[in-house]
């Protein structure tokens, strides 16, 4: 179903649509993949000219004061036409600096006007549950220096910096820690994407790049993750829906035993479940996020987003790929590129199963 | 924050907080205790002392025109309505009359009809049912046989009316009946009259549910006179009447409250019986929480999509097809969560309650399967939504 929006919003929406229609497409997520790219970088000037990674910053903050709810809308479309930018998590960034106030007003100056990429880096295992440990801050000299790993960070060639939560004893602390200051260990992921383990060892972090510490770095650690849930839900509802597309053309083209396809019952009644999860994970995106606009979110249901988007685009694309037959095994169709980019968010952070434990934990 | 998934979403105006907090006072001193929470189904008779309650206090047919005797009231109050008498396990009045068939009265009735079938409907004196489905018209209820041929001011009916809730309690029968043998398509040929139970040649017969109750039953007409003005709209012209009646229902027997409900048993349960100590009964109940939470969000969407006049026609069918097998999977939760004990005809006693999850589990394969079967459902979502071909 539709959003309800604003006049404002829909104006947001058709523009993504169009500039997500004129920087993306599996015809250049192809091309980007075989030459092995990591990002889009015209698609993401285009983005940084738009505003948009900033749209949910307030405007006493330099943002143009919209919501998540407009960030997930344009995400729905970036999503569709598989973008390679991190739009997903650097809009979720932009809105924790803006949170944090004077402390972050130069990092997120720079976001703002495209002079750097600053990617969150936060270990992905088990997402928060088990396994993932933060790296060790020490102050010496009046610096700090960061000892530690971080796993499968996305797009960590193309950012300038990252956002990491680091622990000094019982606390921890929100910084902003330079690329050429860790160590990049890069591998590819199926849809081209990268995943990168970042190695800091006695990284540099200067004082002014410690942005928050104690209680407030802990609850905006925790709003930073809950973002990525839903911004990135956001991209998957969009992953979804275009395969979902391409699967019904397809079918209503391709002809076998004298029909349509699509006149099959046992296929109809598939696409016809595809699309109830769709209709109902679309909805739960915008309500979830106008829930936290409104601040109103329960942190389970950023988690739901997740799972539930996850889920769903996994097993989406893998009834798209099984009604496309053969051709949907070939490196050639593109609904293959679909099924792969479900596959690579869906496992970014966390994947169905860490945060259905986590919505657990939540909501015991 | 704690979790509460029967008030998830929910954004209720200053207005409507009001009514719903005056509802939730009103239903909780005014609901016979021995209705609530009931693991075995309410009859008609047991229902009415309840649904005149409501008559009394104005609230029972919130989704009526003021002009026929109901609230006039907002999708949100009829929502708030039904979601405060859930709360406390109490019945819903059942909706055959004042759901399905008052609506179709209110809209193609004459005066005459609606002023002598309105009343007994909203106080509940009249007990009324559904008379479509036949043995061998289920899901193509267009093939249905049961005749009614117009000799002077009567019609003659016969034929066998089958699965009908309520039947043996009924007073009176809404049916469709065939009126014109030739019609093509064989829908055109259907007509909805109004059937008194008591008239000579009518023979119910009571049908056990996989429950073990009585709900339905079967009615088979053998020459009985029907008078010509218990004829709803035009003659031929019954099947659009009911098809619309199919359409306006989605919002109460879709309502994500059905799940909900279950899902808080089975944690009840399953803190008696130690299953919550157990990670893969958590990670479970997450999983059709999340579900739920999902279901609720498109819910509440539609709802304030219907304010705005913007429901699409994908609706219905995915409200359906969401909320039956949702319901289902959490009543299949709740016999695994009771373990030996799921296999019982005996309720458990569960915080001073009764518990009986297999009558949880029986009443809900009901949802998949009236009202238009999911599989049906599905089709229709091929068909309209996706545009699949035939
Ligand atoms: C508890 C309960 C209460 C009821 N109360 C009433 C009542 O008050 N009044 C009344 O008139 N009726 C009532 N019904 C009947 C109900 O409307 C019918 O059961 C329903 O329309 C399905 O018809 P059927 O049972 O004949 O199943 P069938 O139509 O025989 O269907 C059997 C199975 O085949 C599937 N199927 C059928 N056609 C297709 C197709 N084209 N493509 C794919 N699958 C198909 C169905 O989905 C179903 O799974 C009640 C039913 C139940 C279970």
């Amino acid at each position: 179903m539709e959003p309800i929006l604003n006049e404002q919003q829909s104006l947001m929406r058709e523009t993504a649509v169009r500039l997500c229609k004129d920087y993306g497409g599996p015809k250049r997520a192809r091309a980007l993949r075989n030459a092995g790219t990591e990002m889009d970088v015209p698609a993401w000037m285009e983005l940084v000219r738009s505003g948009w990674l900033c749209a949910a910053v307030s405007e006493d903050a330099g943002g143009m004061g919209m919501g998540i709810l407009d960030v997930s809308l344009a995400l729905e479309e970036a999503g569709k036409q598989l973008l390679m930018v991190p739009f997903a998590e650097v809009a979720a960034v932009a809105h924790v600096l803006g949170k944090i106030g004077a402390r972050a007003e130069n990092q997120l100056r720079a976001v703002q006007q495209g002079l750097q990429i600053l990617m969150p880096a936060l270990p992905q295992e088990g997402w928060g549950n088990v396994g993932s440990a933060l790296p060790i801050a020490r102050f010496e000299g009046g610096q700090w220096f960061l000892d530690g790993r971080i796993r499968h960070v996305p797009f960590a060639q193309s950012a300038q910096s990252y956002l990491v939560a680091a622990r000094i004893g019982d606390e921890i602390m929100l910084c902003a820690v330079l690329r050429h200051l860790v160590k990049l260990d890069t591998v590819a992921n199926v849809d081209g994407s990268t995943s990168s383990e970042l190695v800091m060892d006695g990284s540099l972090v200067e004082e002014s790049q410690v942005m928050v510490r104690g209680a407030q770095a802990q609850e905006l650690l925790e709003t930073l993750r809950d973002l990525l849930a839903i911004t990135t839900g956001a991209a998957l509802v969009g992953v979804s829906a275009a395969a979902l597309e391409m699967t019904l053309e397809y079918i209503k083209y391709r002809q076998q035993f004298g029909k349509a396809l699509g006149s099959f019952q046992a296929l109809q009644h598939r696409v016809a479940d595809c699309f109830v999860n769709l209709e109902l994970n679309r909805s739960l995106v915008y309500r979830v996020a106008a829930s936290y606009d409104a601040g109103q979110m329960h942190a389970a249901m950023a988690a739901a987003v997740k799972a539930r988007t996850s889920r769903v685009a996994l097993s989406l694309t893998r009834d798209a790929l099984q009604l496309h037959g053969a051709i949907g095994y070939t490196d050639e169709h593109d609904i293959g590129l679909y099924y792969k980019r479900a596959i690579a968010l869906a496992a970014l952070y966390g994947n169905d199963i860490n945060q259905t434990a986590r919505f657990s934990a939540l909501t015991l | 924050m704690n979790w509460d998934n029967t008030t998830l979403f929910s954004d209720d105006n200053p207005a409507d907080a009001a009514f719903r907090r005056e509802v939730r006072q009103w239903v909780d001193k005014n609901c016979p205790e021995n209705l609530r929470d009931r693991p075995s189904r309410v009859t008609p008779p047991e229902m009415k002392p309840w649904h005149k309650k409501l008559f009394e206090r104005g609230w029972i047919a919130p989704h009526w025109p003021r002009e026929a005797g109901g609230m006039g009231a907002t999708l949100e109050q009829q929502l708030i309505l039904f979601e405060e008498i859930a709360r406390i396990g109490a019945p819903t009045p059942f909706p055959h009359g004042l759901n399905f068939f008052g609506p179709i009265l209110i809209h193609a009735g004459t005066p005459e009809q609606k002023a002598r079938h309105c009343p007994g409907i909203l106080s509940g004196d009249v007990t009324w049912c559904q008379g479509y489905s036949e043995a061998g018209a289920g899901s193509d209820l267009a093939s249905l046989k049961t005749r009614a041929v117009l000799e002077g001011d009567h019609f003659i009916v016969d034929g066998h009316k089958m699965w009908t809730t309520n039947g043996t309690h009924a007073d009176w029968m809404f049916a469709l009946v065939r009126t014109d043998a030739e019609a093509k398509p064989r829908h055109a040929g259907i007509s909805l009259i109004l059937i008194d139970l008591k008239s000579p040649g009518v023979t119910v017969k009571p049908i056990k549910t996989i429950r073990g109750d009585a709900e339905f039953a079967e009615e088979f007409f053998d020459n009985v006179r029907v008078p010509k003005e218990n004829l709803i709209g035009p003659l031929n012209g019954g099947w659009k009447l009911a098809t619309m009646l199919l359409g306006g229902e989605r919002f109460a027997t879709g309502h994500p409250r059905n799940a909900a409900i279950l899902l808080n048993r089975a944690r009840q349960v399953a803190r008696v019986t130690g299953a919550d100590a157990d990670p893969a009964f958590r990670q479970q109940l997450a999983a059709l929480e999340i579900d739920l939470l999902a279901f609720t969000a498109y819910y509440r969407h539609g709802a304030a999509l219907h304010g705005l006049g913007k429901v699409p026609e994908s609706m219905t069918p995915v409200m359906k097809l969401a909320a039956g097998p949702l319901a289902q999977l959490a009543s299949e939760f709740l016999v695994q969560v009771a373990g030996p004990a799921g296999a019982s005809l005996a309720d458990m006693e569960v915080d001073g309650e009764a518990v009986n999850p297999a009558e949880d589990l029986f009443e809900m394969r009901r949802v998949t399967v009236g009202g238009g079967a999911n599989e049906i459902q599905r089709n229709i979502l091929a068909k309209r939504a996706l545009d699949l071909p035939s």
